[in-house]
C-alpha cells in the first residue's frame, strides 16, 4: 500500500513532521514555500482535507470512495463512499466525524478513524440535486450543506436530522435561472460555504457570483457581498460560467477571500482569468482583486489564510501547469511567491500551519483530442496526486564540505 | 444554357417534375389501367417528394456520456445517473428526461466512429459526408438533399438554416452543385431584413424594379457561366417568396403553450421556428446551436447545455408525431464528434471521434431502437463502427434516394452521392 512516506523523493519532505512525536517544522516562511511530498491516486480527486487534530488526511473524488491516511502510522484505509462522484468533504472540528457529499445530493457522516466502516448516517437527497459545498459550525453541532437548489440547509451532526434552512429552494432548472439583484435567497446553485471564525454567521457563494452573509442562530440573511466579478455570461453564451468556487476567512474574521474565475471568454473551453476578491468583513466592500502573474485559465478552487496574513490560492489550467500562489493582499494584487504545479481542485491548511495539501491533476498520457483507436490498449483514465506544499525553507541536507587543512 | 453544375441524373429529372404533373400522371395510370407496379413507383415518388428533413447540429460536440450513452459505473462515466426510457432496457442520461419519454420514436446510434478530431476540418467533413477526395467541393447535406429530392413546388426556399448570429444566403454550402443550392440562413431565426416591403413601394413599383433586376442579371450572365448569378437570383426569389409568407415569422401567432414547451432559449425558439417551417413545407431545415465544445467544466456545462436540446427536441418529436408528420420528416440530431472518455485538468472532456452517438427519428427510420454499442467503459465501439459515409447512405435511404445508384454529374464527371465504400446502417432503417 502506498504511503505518503513511501512516495517521498525529497528527504526534506518529512511527513514525520506531522506526527505528534515528530520533529516540528521550522519557521513559517511562505516566500520559501515549495512542493513537498506527493502520493498518487489512480483516479482524479476533487477534495483533500486535514482532520482538525492534524492526524489524518482525507481525500475523495471520481472513484467515489473516501481515502483516509493515518499520518502517524502512515497507513491508508478507505471508506465505502458514495454511488457517484464525491463533491465535498469536511471534518467536524469537534470529535471524529467526517462528512462527505455527492453529485446526487446525498450526504454521509463517517467515523473516519475506523477502516471500511459504514456511514454513521446518510442524508439522502439532502440538496435535491448536486450537493456542492459543506461546512460545519464552529461548535460542531450543525452541518451546513449547499447545492443546486440554492438553499443552505443545516443538519444536526448527531443524527443528520434537518435543523434549519437558509433561503428558499429554487424550483427552476439550473439552465433556466436568471440572476436578480437583492433577492432574499440565492438565484442559483451554491458552490461554496464558510463559517466565520466568530461562529455566529456563515457565508454562501453561488453560481452568479453572489455571496450571502447569514446569521446562524436566527437564520436571517444579513447582507449580500458582491462577487459578480467571478461570473460571466456574454451575449452569445448559452450557459453561465464561473461562480464563487471557494472562500477563506482570515484568523480574526476581518477579511473574507472569495475565489473563482473572471472574464470568461466562452462557455465551452470556459477560459478566463483566475481571480480572488478580498472583502472587508465589517463593511462588506471588496478591497482588492488578486491576480496571477503566470498564464492560467481556470478558476481558483481553494483559498487559505496563513497565520502571518498571507493568502494562499490554487486553481486549474487547461493542459499545462499552473501555480499555487501566495499573496499579501494588503500589499499588492500580484503574488509574492508561487509554486508551480498541475491543476488543483481544493486547498487545505494543516492545523500546524506549516503545510498545505491539494489534490492535483495527473495526466496519464491519454489526454487531448482523439482519435486513439490505435492506442486502445493504452487508453487509461487520468489520475491525481495528493501534494503537500511546505510553507518553510527547504532544509539543505547536503553534507558540509570538509574544511581543508592548511 | 445548361449549367455545368446541374445534376444530370434521371433521378433528379424525375424529381423536378411538379407535384401537379405527378398527380396528373397518377390519374392517367389509373385511367389506362396500367400495372400496379407502375402505380407503386408513382406512389413512391410522391412519397419521396413529400419528404422533409430537420438537421439539428450541436456545434462543438455534445458529450455522449452526458446524453445518449451514459456509463455511470465506468471509470469514464461522469457524475450523472442514467435513467430508463420509454423503451424497456434502454437508458440514457438523466440530463435528457424529456427525450427518455419519447425513446419509442427514436433510433440512437451509439457506434459512430469517425476520423477527424478537429472542428476546423471536422464540421465541413461531417456535413459533406466525408467524401473521398475527388478534387471537388462536395455539397453540405442540406444542399445535397434539396438537389436530390428536387425542389417542391410550394413557393418556399427549399433549404433554410436557422442559426445564432447573422443570416444571409450561404451559397458555399452548395459546393459543386452550384450556388443556387445554398442555404438561406435566418440569423437568430429572423427572416431576411427586407421581407417587410415599405408601404411607400406599390405593387406596380415592386414588380417594375424586379423586372429591371432580372434584365440586368440576364445581361450580366450572357458571357458568364458561374453560378453566382443564379445564387443572386435565387436569394432574391427566396426573399420574394418569404415576403408572401410573413405569417411564418409572426411569433405572436404561436401558442404560449408551445413557446413554454420548447423553451425561450435560442435552441428552443429556433426549433419551434423550424417546426413552423416544416409545417409550411420547407424541405430541409438545419438548426445550429454553438458552444458545445466543453473542454472546460464539462459537467457544469453539460448540466446547463444538454437540457437545452432535450426539451425542445422532445417537443419537436412529440409535435411531429401528433401531426402525423413523423412518416415524412426525417430528424437528425448530431455533432461533429463526441467527447473524450478521459477527463482533463479543467474537468472537461476533449474531442472524441472514436466512439460517439447521434439520434435519428421519423421518415424511414426504425423506432424505439438502439444501434451499436460501446465498450463497457464507453471508450471505443464494441463491434461494427459507423463512419459519416454510412450515415449519409442511411439518410439518403431513409428519404427514398438510392444512394448506391444515384450519382451526381459534375461537368460530365459522375460522382457518388455518398462514399462508395460505405453502406446504409440497415439496423437504423425501418
Amino acid at each position: 500500500m502506498p504511503t505518503l512516506l513511501a512516495a517521498a523523493k525529497d528527504p526534506t519532505d518529512v511527513l514525520d513532521d506531522l506526527k505528534p512525536a515528530g520533529p516540528k517544522a521550522t519557521v513559517l516562511d511562505p516566500a520559501k514555500a515549495h512542493l513537498g511530498k506527493t502520493i498518487k491516486n489512480e483516479r482524479q480527486l476533487i477534495r483533500a482535507r486535514f482532520s482538525p487534530d492534524g492526524l489524518h488526511l482525507a481525500a475523495a473524488g471520481l472513484d467515489k470512495i473516501i481515502h483516509v491516511w493515518e499520518l502517524e502510522t502512515e497507513k491508508k484505509h478507505t471508506l465505502p463512499g458514495h454511488v457517484t462522484w464525491v463533491s465535498a468533504l469536511v471534518f467536524n472540528p469537534k470529535g471524529k466525524q467526517l462528512f462527505t457529499a455527492d453529485f446526487q445530493g446525498n450526504i454521509r457522516a463517517w467515523d473516519y478513524v475506523k477502516p471500511d466502516s459504514q456511514p454513521l448516517f446518510t442524508i439522502t437527497g439532502a440538496d435535491r440535486q448536486i450537493t456542492r459545498a459543506l461546512a460545519v459550525s464552529n461548535d460542531g453541532a450543525l452541518l451546513l450543506s449547499g447545492g443546486d437548489d440554492g438553499v443552505v440547509r443545516a443538519w444536526s451532526t448527531k443524527d443528520g436530522k434537518p435543523a434549519k434552512e437558509f433561503g428558499t429552494a429554487l424550483t427552476t432548472p439550473v439552465w433556466q435561472r436568471v440572476f436578480k439583484a437583492g433577492e432574499a435567497g440565492h438565484c442559483g446553485g451554491i458552490y461554496a460555504l464558510a463559517v466565520h471564525p466568530d461562529g455566529k454567521s456563515f457565508v454562501s457563494g453561488d453560481q452568479f457570483g453572489v455571496a450571502k452573509h447569514w446569521e446562524i442562530a436566527s437564520g436571517k440573511l444579513v447582507r449580500d457581498l458582491d462577487a459578480r466579478l467571478l461570473y460571466t455570461r456574454k451575449e452569445d453564451f448559452i450557459a453561465d460560467v464561473g461562480g464563487v468556487r471557494c472562500f477563506a476567512f482570515d484568523a480574526k474574521g476581518e477579511r473574507l477571500a472569495a475565489g473563482g474565475l473572471s472574464k470568461a471568454e466562452s462557455n465551452a473551453f470556459c477560459p478566463g482569468t483566475p481571480a480572488v476578491l478580498v472583502f472587508d468583513w465589517t463593511t462588506g466592500k471588496a478591497l482588492t482583486e488578486l491576480k496571477l502573474t503566470v498564464k492560467s485559465d481556470g478558476p481558483i478552487n481553494g483559498l487559505r489564510y496563513l497565520s502571518d496574513g498571507t493568502l494562499a490560492g490554487f486553481g486549474e489550467h487547461q493542459s499545462a501547469a499552473t501555480v499555487c500562489a501566495f499573496w499579501k493582499p494588503a500589499d499588492k494584487p500580484e503574488p509574492f511567491h508561487t509554486v508551480s504545479a498541475q491543476s488543483a481542485t481544493d486547498l487545505d491548511l494543516h492545523p500546524d500551519g506549516q503545510r498545505l495539501v491539494s489534490p492535483l491533476f495527473v495526466a496519464n498520457g491519454s489526454g487531448g483530442n482523439g482519435a486513439r483507436e490505435k492506442f486502445k490498449d493504452k487508453y487509461v483514465q487520468n489520475a491525481s496526486q495528493i501534494a503537500l506544499i511546505n510553507l518553510f525553507a527547504k532544509v539543505d541536507t547536503k553534507p558540509a564540505k570538509p574544511v581543508k587543512k592548511a | 444554357m445548361k449549367r455545368w453544375y446541374e445534376c444530370g441524373s434521371a433521378e433528379h429529372a424525375l424529381s423536378r417534375r411538379q407535384m401537379l404533373g405527378t398527380l396528373a400522371g397518377t390519374a392517367a395510370v389509373g385511367a389506362c389501367g396500367l400495372s400496379s407496379l407502375m402505380q407503386q413507383t408513382v406512389a413512391a415518388e410522391m412519397k419521396k417528394q413529400n419528404r422533409q428533413v430537420i438537421f439539428i447540429w450541436l456545434d462543438g460536440g455534445m458529450s455522449q456520456f452526458e446524453s445518449w450513452d451514459p456509463k455511470p459505473d465506468s471509470e469514464f462515466g461522469g457524475p450523472f445517473r442514467s435513467i430508463p426510457t420509454s423503451v424497456p432496457g434502454v437508458h440514457i442520461s438523466e440530463l435528457m428526461p424529456h427525450s427518455a419519454k419519447l425513446m419509442h420514436h427514436l433510433t440512437v446510434v451509439r457506434s459512430m466512429c469517425t476520423k477527424d478530431p478537429n472542428h476546423s476540418t471536422g464540421v465541413a467533413r461531417i456535413q459533406r459526408g466525408d467524401p473521398a477526395n475527388r478534387g471537388v467541393n462536395y455539397p453540405y447535406l442540406g444542399a445535397a438533399v434539396t438537389k436530390l429530392l428536387g425542389t417542391p413546388a410550394n413557393g418556399l426556399p427549399p433549404y433554410i438554416w436557422i442559426k445564432p448570429g447573422s443570416g444571409g444566403f450561404i451559397y458555399q454550402e452548395a459546393g459543386f452543385l452550384g450556388a443556387k443550392y445554398g442555404a438561406l440562413a435566418l440569423g437568430e431565426g429572423k427572416p431576411p431584413i427586407h421581407i417587410q416591403r415599405p408601404d411607400t413601394i406599390s405593387d406596380a413599383d415592386d414588380a417594375a424594379r424586379n423586372e429591371l433586376r432580372r434584365l440586368a442579371n440576364a445581361r450580366f450572365r450572357l458571357d458568364r457561366r458561374e453560378s453566382e448569378v443564379d445564387a443572386y437570383e435565387q436569394s432574391y426569389d427566396m426573399a420574394m417568396q418569404l415576403m408572401k409568407r410573413k405569417e411564418l415569422f409572426d411569433n405572436s401567432r404561436l401558442p404560449a403553450k408551445d413557446i413554454a414547451r420548447y423553451g425561450t432559449h435560442p435552441l428552443g425558439r429556433h426549433l419551434l421556428q423550424a417546426r413552423v417551417l416544416l409545417e409550411a413545407g420547407v424541405q430541409f431545415i438545419k438548426v445550429t446551436s454553438y458552444h458545445w465544445d466543453t473542454h472546460g467544466d464539462n459537467f457544469n456545462m453539460s448540466q446547463q447545455l444538454v437540457p437545452q436540446v432535450d426539451q425542445p427536441f422532445a417537443a419537436l418529436i412529440q409535435d411531429l408525431a401528433d401531426r402525423s408528420m413523423l412518416d415524412n420528416v426525417l430528424v437528425v440530431l448530431m455533432s461533429e464528434f463526441g467527447r473524450t472518455p478521459t477527463i482533463n485538468s479543467r474537468l472537461g472532456r476533449d474531442h472524441w471521434p472514436d466512439a460517439w452517438s447521434l439520434a435519428l427519428a421519423g421518415a424511414g427510420i426504425r423506432r424505439g431502437n438502439i444501434v451499436g454499442q460501446t465498450t463497457k467503459n464507453g471508450a471505443f465501439v464494441d463491434g461494427e463502427g459507423y463512419d459519416v459515409g454510412h450515415l449519409f447512405h442511411t439518410i439518403f435511404s431513409a428519404l427514398g434516394i438510392n444512394s448506391k445508384k444515384i450519382e451526381y454529374k459534375n461537368n460530365g464527371q459522375p460522382l457518388p452521392i455518398a462514399r462508395d465504400d460505405c453502406e446504409p446502417i440497415k439496423l437504423a432503417l425501418a
